[in-house]
Parts: structure tokens; sequence; C-alpha cells
């Protein structure tokens, strides 16, 4: 018979390695082909196990028996030394000739048993699927869901948050700071002068550079000469707590990356180029005052203000969104169920 | 959408693996996938290589507008990434000298950049190099750096890349002693090349350098401390001017050249290359021997030049391992005098050369050969030489009539082969 054939063809001297996939079924694989994978190769050698059925090698999870079977053979055929690049490769693109599912349970595996041949194999394998498909042919091919809403889909590239909520707080900030703007062009049309930049080019640099990483914190009081006429002209600005405090807001960024939509105001816009400008406390050099039109006992109560929003914002989203939400349009001072005491937020969407 | 039960096939899969799959990608695509689900969100936002080129942008006809959605698709993709970045290719046709360049580079360099390529091509190859800023050389870590058609312009304190394993240079405007300082402040150096220079003088100090590729106008090239140089390749184009004033130099290029290098495995020498090295050539004894080199091939080797055959004899002598020379002859080699003095001939049967053999010798190709008598002794002594050789291929140039390849042909059919397996193959084009 055959297979008394067989049974005398296989050699006493071969040894095999057992190993047991997560369903429970163990089998038996010629040594040099289950040493290809760095994995059981390890354990093979620190640990002793394989040697026998009851001391079969557990394997990973996401090996199951049939992607095992598979992986063995791209095993034995690679193990052999002999073979030419070109017959190397012209296995592996036959090899790889598989269903997206088999595919993709094959990387998973093939990265599980610490096989970089066949990762890197299939990795490409997956790119090339990806290349140049639409967005619905790849979710098509991997079943992903299309759980997006529209408008996210829209600007991809622009919008770092995913957060919804966030947006809509962009879109009252851009209202407020509309009608701060036409508010200052009124009082500053005599200044005009005033506000040409003329800090120097290493010093924006220095601004640009250093005001990063700086840490929250209570801006120190900069009260600059030069803009202290224009602090005159805003004198109103005590009474106006709400315009100048949103205008504060506006020159934050939010330092945990959340908010980047800011479009700052005029005269600091030249500022923030490239870098996500972050809320920057009192810097060495002398020229730039984000704030300077306000006098420094505000400064103060705002600094403190803006750190309690920051804080909120960052820990109780869905109270904060629902009361901001419900106070809806044209709403007016509203104290803030929160206990931190300001009483100023909620003006935010005051129009 | 779809089954409830069909389960997401790749969402799920390691992180590794994504990296891996976007990294493999045109960048464009990788970015695409932000909008495939909510979970490949910002996936693609924390892949470590990112390459440019000009297929990020769609290509138009007004040059202006297509560097200016490239700047701004570089600005955005780097705005929105986070983590580190290790790898930052691009190579474009279209953003020459620019200053959202300046900026990129400041953003990699507080992002562990690892690996640097800027080719910065333009179609005439005359326009304004890219001045490379200061930030550049803030980079600690870099690993590999190539830059193409830039100005290297170093700060005072650099001292050079601590990590730097590859460096490339093409066409890149710097001066001579800033190279060379470069060089020998990156102690872990293994490749370097330099191409497209003009007249450049270089001392090249790498301890670790396993390979140099050298391509351009080289006055006067030296490798004083490369000891560990596995393979060379070196593309030597030379002047009129500075030939000349090679002869007047004393030391021998030979040696300043190879004469530090015992590791060498491979040796590719083009154009003037062993004109160069035959300049200053002095018939002392062998000084090194090249135990691992194995293979040489030497372009544009003039046979009627004696000091060139003496370097060619030199070189392949002392490679008691070689298996593989390649010899092409000059290719403006018009005018074939055959009138040599008789007495050049009588060199082939001096003592040293009817001695030696070629243990490992197995494939010899000569090229571009136009039949003058040193060329068919050379071949005559490799024949008789090399007891396992294969293969020795013979191509004629084209400038070769049909009687003077007749001619060579019937040479070549008395040579004596030491070689019982020997082939000799005539390549009749």
């Amino acid at each position: 018979m055959s297979e008394g054939v067989m049974a005398v063809v296989k050699p006493e001297m071969k040894s095999y390695i057992w190993l047991q996939t997560a369903d429970g079924s163990i089998q038996q694989v010629e040594e040099e082909v289950a040493m290809f994978c760095p994995m059981i190769c390890r354990e093979v050698i620190n640990t002793g196990m394989g040697s026998s059925k009851n001391y079969a090698i557990s394997l990973p999870q996401r090996v199951n028996p049939a992607i095992l079977g598979l992986i063995l053979d791209y095993c034995r055929f690679h193990q052999v030394p002999g073979r030419s690049n070109k017959e190397r490769k012209t296995y592996d693109e036959k090899f790889i000739r598989m269903d997206t599912k088999k595919l993709c349970e094959l990387t998973s595996a093939a990265d599980s048993l610490q096989l970089k041949p066949l990762v890197d194999l299939t990795s490409r394998a997956l790119a090339r699927i990806i290349e140049g498909k639409t967005p619905e042919e790849i979710r098509e091919t991997f079943h992903l869901p299309d759980d997006l809403t529209e408008e996210e889909k829209l600007e991809p590239l622009r919008n770092i948050t995913d957060d919804p909520r966030i947006r809509l707080l962009n879109r009252l900030y851009a209202r407020k700071r509309k009608e701060l703007k036409e508010r200052e062009k009124l009082k500053n049309i005599e200044v005009e002068e005033e506000r040409v930049d003329e800090r120097s080019v290493e010093d924006l640099l220095t601004f640009i550079n250093g005001g990063d990483g700086e840490s929250k914190g209570a801006r120190s009081n900069k009260s600059k000469k030069k803009n202290r006429r224009r602090k005159d002209q805003i004198k109103n600005s005590s009474n106006d707590i709400n315009g100048n405090h949103n205008k504060e807001l506006d020159d934050l960024s939010f330092h945990d990356g959340s908010v980047n939509n800011m479009a700052s105001p005029s005269k600091t816009s030249k500022l923030q180029d490239s870098t996500a400008v972050s809320y920057s406390p009192k810097l060495d050099f002398d020229d730039v005052d984000i704030d300077d039109d306000l006098d420094p006992a505000m400064k103060e109560e705002l600094d403190r203000e803006v750190e309690d929003f920051a804080r909120r914002l960052n820990s109780d989203w869905p109270e904060r969104m629902q009361e901001i939400l419900s106070l809806g349009q044209e709403r007016r001072l509203v104290p803030v169920s929160n206990g931190n005491g300001s009483q100023r937020y909620n003006s935010l969407d005051r129009r | 959408m779809g089954d409830a039960l069909v389960q997401d096939l790749i969402s799920d899969l390691p992180e590794s693996i994504i990296e891996s799959i976007l990294t493999r990608l045109p960048i464009r695509d990788a970015v695409r996938t932000s909008i495939l689900s909510s979970k490949w969100r910002y996936k693609w936002a924390s892949i470590t290589q990112l390459v440019f080129d000009d297929r990020c942008v769609t290509l138009r006809s007004d040059r202006a507008l297509v560097e200016k959605s490239l700047i701004d698709f570089i600005t955005k993709a780097l705005f929105l990434h986070k983590g580190p970045i290790h790898k930052f290719q691009l190579s474009t046709w279209y953003l020459q000298n620019c200053s959202d360049i300046d900026q990129w580079l400041l953003f990699l360099s507080r992002n562990d950049i690892k690996e640097l390529v800027l080719v910065l091509e333009e179609e005439e190859g005359e326009g304004e190099l890219f001045r490379v800023p200061a930030s550049l050389f803030h980079c600690k870590k870099l690993t590999r750096l190539d830059l193409f058609r830039c100005e290297l312009d170093p700060p005072l304190t650099f001292k050079g890349f601590s990590y730097l394993n590859s460096l490339t240079l093409h066409q890149v405007l710097v001066a001579p002693d800033v190279i060379e300082s470069l060089i020998s402040g990156c102690p872990l150096l293994e490749n370097l090349a330099i191409s497209y220079f003009d007249s450049l003088a270089l001392n090249i100090k790498a301890p670790n350098l396993k390979f140099l590729f050298l391509e351009g106008e080289f006055k006067d090239i030296k490798l004083e401390n490369t000891p560990l140089l596995v393979a060379m390749s070196v593309d030597m184009y030379m002047t009129e001017d500075n030939a000349e004033h090679f002869e007047q130099s004393s030391s021998c290029n030979f040696v300043k050249f190879l004469g530090g290098v015992p590791l060498l495995e491979k040796l590719i020498g083009r154009v003037y290359f062993t004109k160069y090295l035959s300049i200053g050539y002095d018939l002392g004894k062998l000084l090194v021997t090249y135990e691992h080199l194995k293979v040489i091939e030497l372009n544009q080797v003039c046979f009627e030049d004696r000091k060139e055959i003496y370097v060619v004899l030199r070189l392949i002598m002392s490679s008691p391992n070689l298996t593989e020379l390649q010899i092409s002859g000059p290719t403006n080699a018009v005018d074939f005098v055959i009138a040599l003095e008789a007495s050049d001939l009588k060199f082939w049967e001096k003592e040293g050369l009817s001695k030696y053999s070629f243990e490992k010798l197995k494939l010899v190709r000569m090229t571009c050969m136009s039949g003058v008598p040193h060329e068919m002794e050379f071949i005559k002594f490799l024949l008789s030489r090399s007891p396992v050789l294969e293969t020795m291929s013979v191509a004629p140039c084209s400038l070769c009539t049909i009687a003077r390849r007749l001619n060579m042909l019937t040479e070549l059919v008395k040579f004596r082969r030491a070689s019982p397996q020997a082939e000799i193959v005539f390549t009749h084009e």
C-alpha cells in the first residue's frame, strides 16, 4: 500500500514540533518549517515546549487552523535556503492571491507570530487593494461602517477635531469675534499707525518659537507704553467685560489640541502662521502683548475665568453643551450651576 | 450599510500593521482614509513616514497654482499630524527656493526626524539652490540625509550628526572643508554618496564607512581613514586642466585612493578613474593585498597608456580572490595607432607576470575593445593564467571595422587557455 510506502519514506530522524491553536486542535509540523517563525522558535528555545503532543506550543488567539495551514505553507517554501530571489518573489505573488477577509486574518496571524517577511508581504497586498479606490469601494471591500457625518466627511484635511461640539463652539466664537472687530474698528481708527508692527523679524521668530509649549496660567500684566494710548481708547472695556473676555478666549488655543479653527484677531494673525499659537503667559519679549488693550486688573480676572473655562471645557462636556445649547439665542447672563463662581461664560451665545 | 453581522475586517488590526499599510500607500490615499469611518479618522495622522511628491496634487499647466496647492497640502498634513515623524521625503519639480520648506524643516526638527530626503528638481538644472536653514542642523537624531540641489552652510557651532548613517549630496553647493568636517563629524557614517561637484578636493575620514559613491569632477581625493570600506563606485570626470595639475603631483594617487581599504569587496571605476589612479604611479612593491576584492569593473581603460596598464595589473594581482573582472576600453578611441615599440610588448613576458595565477577568476568581460596589441596581450595573459575561468567575453567597440574584428577573432582563437572549461564569447554586434 502506498501508506506503507509513505511510512517507510519518513525517516525516524525527522523531528516535529507540536502546535496548538486557540480552538484546541493540535497538529505536528516539521521542525525546520515551524522554526522559521520567530515566535515558535523562541518558545522552543526558551521553554523547551513543543516536543510532544502533551506539551504543544499554544499559538496566539489570532491564529486559527486554516490560517496556520497557509502560514506553514509559506514557511515551508521559504525556509529552503537554495531558492533564488526570483523564485521567492514568484511564489509570494501567487501566495498572496486570496480574498480580502483571509488576507486580513493572515496579516493579523503573521503579526502575532512575528513573521516579519509575511507581514510585509500582506501589508503590501492590502495597500495595493486600498490604493486608487474610492472611499465607498474601500468600505465595501473591508466592511467598514459608514459612520461619519456628512459634515465630517466634507473637509477632512481641515478639521483637526472629530468633536462636533467644539465645532459649534467655534462658530459661536467666530460670531462674537466678528462683532468685536466691528467695535474695535470704530475705536481704533486714530491709532492705526501705532498698530503697524514694528517688530523685527527676529522678534517675530522668537515669539513663534518661544511661544510654543508655554503653560497656560495666569498671565501677568504687561502694560506696554506703546499701547497705553490704545488702552485709553478702549476705556469702556470694564463695562464690556463680555466682549473683551471673548476676545481673550479667541486668542487661546486650548493646549490639548482640540481646537484649532480659531482665527485670531487681526493684529496677531501675522504671528499665527504655521504654529498653533498657545496661550502664552508673560514672555521675555518686550513688544508683543496679545491683550494689551485691557487694563491689568481686568486681565487678572479674565485670566482666571479663562482658566476655569478651559478646565470645564475639558471635563464636563455634556452638561456644558446642554447649557449652552439650551440657552439659545438672545440670552442674557445666567449663573453657571457649576459652582466655579464665574458668571460670564454664558454670554457666549448672546447673539 | 451591509449586513450587521459582517465584521469590520481591518480597522482592528494592530497599529503597527496599519502603519505598515498606510506607509505603503501614496500619501494622498493615506490621508483619504480619514473619511472611511470614525475609527479611521486619525489613523493616518500618526504614521511616522511622510513621503511627498508631485503626485500629491493635481498637476495643471499653471505652475504657480500647483506650487501653491502642493505647499498647502504639505503644510496641512504636517499640521494635522501628531506624534513623531521619522521619515520625511519631498521630491518635486515645482518648489525651488520656497520659504515654506524652512518652516517644515523647523517643525520636523522638533519631531525626532530621522530620515530626511529633499529632492528639489529643476527643469533646466540651473535655478537657484535651496538654502538649507539652520534648523536642519538641530535635527540631532538624523540617520539619513539626502539633499538634491541645495546650499549647505552649517553654523559654526555645528559639529556633526552623531547618528548619521547615510549621507547623499547631489549638486549641493557647499565649501569643501565643510564637507570634510561634516563627514568626519559623523562617526557612524556608513554610506556616502557625493555627486555633481565641480573641482572638489576631498579628504575622507570616516572610520565606519562601508559604501562610497563618487561622481563628478574631483580635483583630488584621498581616502585617509576608511578602513572598513566594502564597496566603492567612482565616476571621475577630469578636465584637461586637472590632468595637468596632477602630472606635477608627487604623491601616488593609487595609494591615496586604494591604499587604506583592505576590506574592499567591490570596486567600480568609471570614466577617468584608471587614468586618475595612474597619475603619480610608481612601480613600487605591493602595499596592500585586497583579500576580499571579488568584483572589479573598470571603464575607459586606455591600453595604450602603459601607466594605466600597470594600474590594472597591480590591482588585479593584489586581489587573490578576484572572481569577476570587467574592463572596457575608451569610447572615443578613434585612431587606432598600432605603432607601438616592439619592446613594449616584451613587458608581458616578464617574470612576475608569467608566474602569477588568478586562482579564483571565473568571469572576464572585455567591452569596447579596439584590438590594439596591448589589449590582446592582456586578454592572452588572463587566459593563460586563469585555471578556473569559465567565460571570457570580448566585444569590439562599434567603430571597429569588419576587417579589424576578424583580426581580433583570429588572434583570440590562437590564445592558450589554462582553464579547460573556458569559453570565449565574441560578441559581434
